[in-house]
């Protein structure tokens, strides 16, 4: 799917506002249900965001996040605070979307009509949504990992930092996959240098 | 995690990078799977659902429903413990019966699956409590016709309590580290656990759509039946 949007920005981590999380956890690991409902309220824009972009339907976006909201709930007395709450809800959201897809990529192999393959336009692209579809379908063929840190950092503004705690990487290699998502990407779309160069 | 995503191969790095691409690539990224407004309420309303449901189950507060308690889990643990020890000593007094027999010119042994690997015994034990479960969720579907006795709903939540009873076995047991079966077993779980709650009484159109929408969100059905591959033989679990 591809839609204008802007990226929001990320939300800044300040000491006063990491004590109101911790204190926030306290109170959903006692089972306080308004304490719950503040966490997803805190959270959910940019985990349904993310869960978005990975996945492209607001269908399957929607189905994610609730599964990374459950799931998050049923394991906060696991979490021990060592990386940020967002953090933790943000891998738990990559966790189960790559997982998803993973599983919707190999039913899809399996039932993939021979259609589908034939469908694909060959003429060259005059607009930009078109050219934004090519590059769409460029990036569903990246690596899982290179496409994560690709739509984590250029379409959904994520820093290094974030990408590299959320995915349990380096910077450096969060750096690494998102060149290489980049160069990637730039081969597939070669024939069409025209259009990005003008 | 990052043992978990797959980043494909490191010998096809692409060539420098262009200023020129990464520029447009930086204005169109952003459009790109663009999001719609976050339906906030309508996920909350199933968030809360979803996360009570468990919790009453939990704490015992779904009539029929038995929580397994701390207590039990650690028994359950020794249980799983003394499974894997009686698998290991099995296994080795094999080797042992096997080298004699090899020894032995003369003797023949029967080729058999070796059911005294931990693993192998969890995935035996799993492959037939999902048979179990395909069974009873495909007894539920079929519990919809019309004119269907009251009984019938009875026994299929004492059945439900059984296959969940071997699906809290099976979370709680060590050799089930495998995430994917892990994630099936919850999934059933929280279907098992809907289904016992609602199977004291007939069902009415809204509980039989919440665990409807259950079944057909986590496709249970399928992934159970991909779950279990082929038939189990009817002497594998005995020696």
């Amino acid at each position: 799917m591809v839609t204008d949007d802007t990226v929001p920005s990320a939300p800044m981590a300040t000491p006063a506002n990491r004590a109101d999380q911790r204190a926030l956890i306290e109170r959903v690991r006692r089972g306080d249900s308004s304490a719950h409902r503040a966490l997803y309220e805190a959270h959910v824009d940019r985990v349904y965001r993310l869960c978005y972009r990975l996945t492209g339907t607001e269908h399957l976006a929607r189905e994610l996040t609730q599964d990374t909201f459950v799931r998050a709930f049923g394991a906060i007395e696991g979490f021990r605070g060592d990386s940020a709450i967002e953090t933790w809800l943000h891998s738990i959201a990559v966790s189960v979307s790559l997982n998803e897809l993973r599983r919707r990529k190999r039913e899809h192999a399996r039932n993939a009509p021979l259609e589908e393959a034939l469908m694909i336009p060959k003429a060259s692209p005059r607009s930009d949504p078109v050219m934004r579809e090519k590059l769409m379908a460029a990036v569903n063929e990246l690596p899982e990992g290179c496409r994560t840190v690709f739509m984590m950092h250029d379409a959904e503004g994520f820093t290094h930092q974030e990408i590299a705690a959320s995915l349990g990487v380096t910077e450096g290699t969060s750096k690494a996959q998102l060149n290489r998502a980049r160069g990637k990407l730039r081969v597939a779309l070669a024939e069409y240098a025209e259009e990005w160069k003008s | 995690m990052n043992d978990r995503i797959d980043f494909g191969p490191d010998d096809d790095m692409p060539p420098m990078s262009d200023a020129e691409f990464d520029a447009w690539l930086t204005r169109v990224a952003p459009k790109l799977n663009a999001p719609s407004a976050t339906p906030r309420g309508e996920m909350w309303k199933v968030i809360e659902t979803a996360a009570r449901t468990s919790s009453d189950a939990q704490a015992g507060r779904i009539p029929g429903v038995t929580p397994i308690r701390r207590h039990w889990r650690l028994l359950s643990l020794i249980a799983a413990a003394l499974l894997i020890g009686v698998g290991v000593d099995r296994m080795a007094l094999r080797r042992e019966r096997e080298q004699r027999v090899a020894a032995t010119p003369a003797a023949t042994v029967p080729a058999r699956a070796d059911s005294a690997d931990p693993s192998g015994l969890y995935r035996l034990a799993a492959a037939q409590t999902f048979t179990q479960a395909e069974a009873l969720l495909v007894a539920y579907r079929a519990s919809d016709a019309p004119g269907r006795d009251p009984q019938d709903l009875r026994q299929l939540g004492s059945w439900g309590r059984q296959v969940l009873s071997s699906t809290r076995l099976l979370l709680d047991s060590p050799a089930g580290r495998d995430p994917q079966l892990r994630a099936l077993l919850d999934d059933l779980e929280l279907v098992l656990v809907q289904i016992i709650r609602h199977s004291g009484a007939p069902l009415d159109t809204t509980d039989r759509a919440l665990i409807d929408r259950a079944l057909q969100d986590s496709r249970l059905l399928p992934r159970i039946r991909t779950a279990v591959p082929s038939p189990i033989p009817a002497d594998a679990s005995s020696d």
